[in-house]
């Protein structure tokens, strides 16, 4: 966690009120002259000053980590972060947005596709009189990247499965991501969820996945260049999102191609995290 | 225009409807708050216990109905809230016409009500944390008007339940404010613990409110009645029951209280004073508060020599004309309100100069000497106010200040005190002024006298200035300053005889000064031409005298065997004496009756032995006894015999023959030939 200072909100109501309060209760023990009005009065200070300081101590003291964060979301859809946390502080995530939560998990709604590495939250407290709000910005680094996906947008024209009669004669024996069944195997950490075997896995009572062979045929290709406007890129990249999923559902798989930030990539993708994955690292 | 928008808006903003609130908690807590703060306005007599419970039940009533219709917009009730405060500010405004501009005491309880009545409309319409939040607010002024008014710590109850209950609402506002639910345990122990240790810390920080704001001229008639003679000092007649002479009629003396606040002050008595509290005083200066002056002594006693005195009427506030022996130079403002405890003399206790005075009487009585007497009697509750000028002249200043008149009144005494005018020119040989003069022989009595309040009675006849100087030189203040007063006045400068209260005790939570009875001190007066009297009092530098532990344990003996009762200690001791015969006849009686007859003739013949001067021997049976006594007790010891062992059954009558046959023969053999 880092942070930055703590920071009274909206101050212009509870503090001079306060100091109002104070001051007036002053007076009036300073023009009786009576001993007990000014203890009084102390403790009426006391707790003003509890209640103005106490939320930047309390602030001060907090602390929040990330317990869990999940590797992919989409543009739009809230996207749930464990949390541990110190007790009573609201959080509200500020890049990515998000609403203001008291307690659980943090939601955060990315707007747009990107990958995010870290999030900040606005860190609130006015414990433990309620009096003034003390306020905290702090940056939480993401255990590992969250790739927001584009929404899925208008695809565009997908051409129709030809019979590739060269690619046929070539022998093809590697295990790929797409292509035909070549055997169930036992799953593996970073498998696709659509790939389990269920009949496999309810046989061996253990998950099984698909293994498959790559086609004999290349897939077909889908060239991404996004435009430098970042209203008219997620435009893009969410119609490029749709149309590499429609080649996928009628290819098996479709080589996509999209700059990043260290270069150009090409790569199959078969499926739609791969695929959404790959445009939010896009530029 | 676009500022006077953005005011608008800042306005429309705060007075928008809050969200409801939703913790009946939150409310109970603030209800609690308000309904203490009732309480402690009722228990300072600022407004009547029935109203109070009334209120609390309203306030109560409309919490629950505020809680009911959180949810609602009830048009009416808003309107009915606003026709009610107006109607109470209206009320408060016709109370004020009447009375005078600037008195705040003619304020105080119409506050008070108005503060309630504003409390128990506001409770009806709090749908938002605000609103209940404004309810703490009020109940806070409330308190205030309350601590306003208490001088004891009786209020530390009420002060302690209202911060209770405001820390109770406080943590509920933030639960509230934080989601919701129960304030956490942590929380509200740290909240606690951290509002006792800033409290301290302001507590600690803050100076002491003097009342620099002339606003409070509190004055009150307490519980005493009428005094006898208006215009004269009670306590001349030294009765115990004299207002002057308050507290218990015990001590060496008899006499309860310091018997110098009346006509005469006779420095051989003392009167018993115990930690009594009599009086709390306000002060923004700590200083005397003088009672009254005496300027003739006697040799024993000192007296005022004229009591004439000027009244002054007119109602409170009073203007105290300042004395002929008055000073030039004004001193520094103080003012000071006195809260009588218990009942005490009927002088109006005062710091140096009183100027003006807020008493309840019609009149006071002015002496001469600017002594102030009160003509109603001084009870618990009296309360009064003093504007003061205090002189508090540097010593420069003072050394610079030409001597006073040698001829005047002030230098008057009984007779020639040679040997004392030698003692006080020696200590003062190299002084050329007199502050010099007075400061070197207040050093003088710091290190060749004693202060003890337990010193032998002046003989009959003897000076009690001679007694103290030259014999005991052990004393308590009447006598060191006594003793200070006549070596100032055989050196020709004028000094008077000062009696009232030391400040005592301060109390920092009160602000208050608690004098207690044993604070009731004699010190010296000086005249000084351009500054007039200023005080000095030798007793502080004396040192307490430190006799043997013996002697004192003795002492203490003594007093407490010469305090016993001993008629009834004595009827006591003789009648116990008495039963314990009784009790030890009764015993031997029951002892012997529970004996055989034979037993009996056994001791009979002991006894008669041991007059004879030959006791039995442990060894010796009855038979070899009896022999050894020889007369018919042989006889009596064959029959013992005969009886214990032989069974042999001798009539009671055979018994008595045979014991009066012995004791007989014996007589006549223990007879002189």
């Amino acid at each position: 966690m880092t942070g930055g200072r703590c920071h009274p909100a909206r101050p212009w109501g509870p503090i001079p009120g306060s100091l109002a309060l104070v001051l007036g209760w002053w007076l009036v023990a300073h023009s009786s002259g009576q001993g007990w009005v000014q203890a009084l009065g102390d403790a009426v200070t006391a707790a003003v000053l509890l209640g103005l300081l106490g939320p930047w101590l309390a602030l001060r003291r907090a602390r929040v980590e990330i317990a869990h964060a999940p590797l992919d979301g989409t543009a739009g859809r809230p996207v749930e972060i464990a949390l541990r946390r110190s007790a009573g502080i609201r959080l509200t995530p500020v890049d990515p947005p998000g609403p203001a939560r008291t307690e659980g998990a943090l939601e955060v709604v990315a707007a747009r596709r990107g990958v995010v590495t870290s999030v900040t939250v606005e860190m609130a407290t006015a414990a433990p009189f309620g009096v003034q709000w003390w306020t905290r910005r702090v940056v939480l680094a993401l255990p590992h990247p969250l790739h927001i996906a584009p929404r899925r947008g208008r695809p565009g024209a997908v051409p129709a499965p030809a019979e590739d009669t060269a690619a046929r004669d070539v022998p093809d024996p590697r295990p790929g991501p797409f292509g035909d069944l070549r055997a169930p195997r036992p799953y593996r950490a970073g498998d696709a969820r659509k790939s389990v075997h269920w009949p496999a896995t309810a046989h061996t009572g253990e998950l099984m996945v698909r293994e498959t062979e790559r086609p004999r045929g290349q897939p077909p290709e889908l060239v991404v260049d996004l435009p430098a406007d970042p209203a008219a890129a997620e435009a893009e990249a969410e119609r490029a999102l749709a149309t590499a999923l429609a080649l996928v559902d009628r290819h098996g798989a479709v080589l996509l191609t999209t700059t990043e930030a260290a270069g150009t990539r090409r790569g199959v993708v078969a499926d739609a995290r791969q695929a959404g994955r790959r445009l939010a690292a896009a530029k | 225009m676009s500022g006077r928008g953005g005011i608008v808006e800042a306005v429309r903003r705060a007075n928008a409807p809050k969200p409801p609130e939703h913790s009946g908690r939150l409310r109970v807590a603030a209800t609690c708050s308000v309904a203490v703060s009732l309480l402690a306005a009722a228990a300072e007599h600022e407004i009547a216990r029935s109203t109070v419970v009334l209120c609390i039940a309203l306030v109560s009533a409309g919490m629950a109905f505020s809680h009911r219709s959180r949810n609602r917009t009830l048009g009416w009730v808003k309107v009915g809230v606003a026709v009610g405060a107006l109607a109470a500010m209206g009320w408060f405004v016709e109370q004020l016409s009447g009375g005078p501009v600037g008195d705040i005491t003619s304020v105080e309880d119409p506050l008070t009500i108005l503060f309630a009545w504003v409390l128990v409309v506001h409770s009806f319409h709090v749908p938002a944390r605000r609103d209940v939040v404004f309810a703490l607010a009020g109940s806070g002024a409330m308190m205030a008007v309350a601590a306003a008014q208490a001088v004891d710590m009786n209020f530390g109850l009420y002060a302690v339940g209202w911060i209770a209950c405001g820390l109770w609402t406080l943590l509920e506002v933030g639960a509230a404010a934080s989601g919701g639910g129960r304030p956490r345990v942590r929380v509200s122990a740290g909240s606690a613990a951290g509002l006792m240790v800033a409290g301290l810390v302001v507590f600690l920080l803050l100076p002491a409110p003097t009342a620099g704001v002339r606003l409070d001229f509190r004055n009150a008639a307490g519980s005493a009645g009428p005094v006898a003679h208006p215009g004269a000092l009670a306590g001349d007649a030294g009765s115990p029951l004299e207002l002057s002479h308050p507290g218990r009629s015990s001590g060496p003396t008899g006499v309860g209280g310091f018997l110098g606040f009346a006509g005469s002050l006779n420095t051989a008595v003392r009167g018993h004073l115990s930690d009594r509290v009599v009086m709390l005083v306000r002060a923004s200066v700590p200083t005397f508060w003088i009672g009254e002056t005496y300027d003739h002594w006697s040799g024993q006693s000192w007296s005022a020599t004229d009591t004439r005195s000027l009244v002054l009427d007119g109602g409170s506030p009073f203007s105290v004309p300042a004395p002929p022996s008055s000073r030039a130079r004004p001193g520094v403002d103080d003012l000071q309100t006195f809260y009588i405890k218990d009942a005490t003399a009927d002088l109006v206790f005062h710091a140096d100069q009183a100027q003006q005075v807020w008493f309840p009487a019609p009149r006071l009585y002015l002496q001469p000497d600017g002594s102030l007497i009160s003509p109603i009697g001084m009870g618990q509750g009296a309360i009064y106010s003093v504007d003061s000028s205090v002189q508090q002249p540097p010593p420069a200043d003072l050394r610079a200040a030409p001597p006073g008149p040698s001829d005047s009144g002030y230098t008057q005494l009984p007779a020639p005190y040679p040997d004392v005018h030698q003692l006080a020119v020696s200590v003062t040989a190299g002084d050329r002024d007199t502050y010099d003069t007075v400061q070197s022989l207040i050093a003088w009595m710091g290190a060749n006298t004693r202060y003890s309040t337990d010193i032998p009675a002046l003989p009959p006849g003897a000076d009690a200035v001679r007694q103290f100087l030259f014999a005991s030189r052990t004393g308590y203040c009447e006598q060191i300053s006594t003793a200070l007063t006549v070596m100032l006045r055989t050196l020709g400068i004028p000094a008077r005889e000062a009696v009232g209260y030391v400040p005592g005790p301060y109390n920092p939570v009160t602000d208050l000064y608690q004098v207690r009875e044993e604070d009731a001190h004699a010190w010296v007066q000086v005249y000084f031409p351009r500054y007039g009297w200023v005080s000095f009092d030798p007793t502080a530098v004396v040192p307490y005298a430190n006799p043997s532990p013996g002697a004192t344990a003795l002492r203490i003996v003594g007093h407490f065997l010469a305090r016993l009762p001993w008629p009834p200690i004595g009827v006591a001791a003789g009648g116990m004496g008495a039963a314990g015969l009784v009790a030890g006849a009764v015993r031997r009686r029951r002892a012997t009756g529970r004996l055989s007859p034979a037993e009996r003739a056994v001791r009979q013949m002991e006894r008669a032995g041991r007059r004879a001067g030959r006791p039995r021997t442990p060894s010796e049976t009855v038979i070899e006894y009896g022999r050894a006594l020889a007369g018919g007790w042989p006889e009596v010891a064959r029959a013992v015999d005969a009886a214990a062992y032989g069974a042999e059954e001798i009539p009671a009558a055979q018994w008595g023959a045979l014991l009066r046959r012995a004791e007989s023969v014996a007589e006549r053999e223990a007879a002189p030939a």
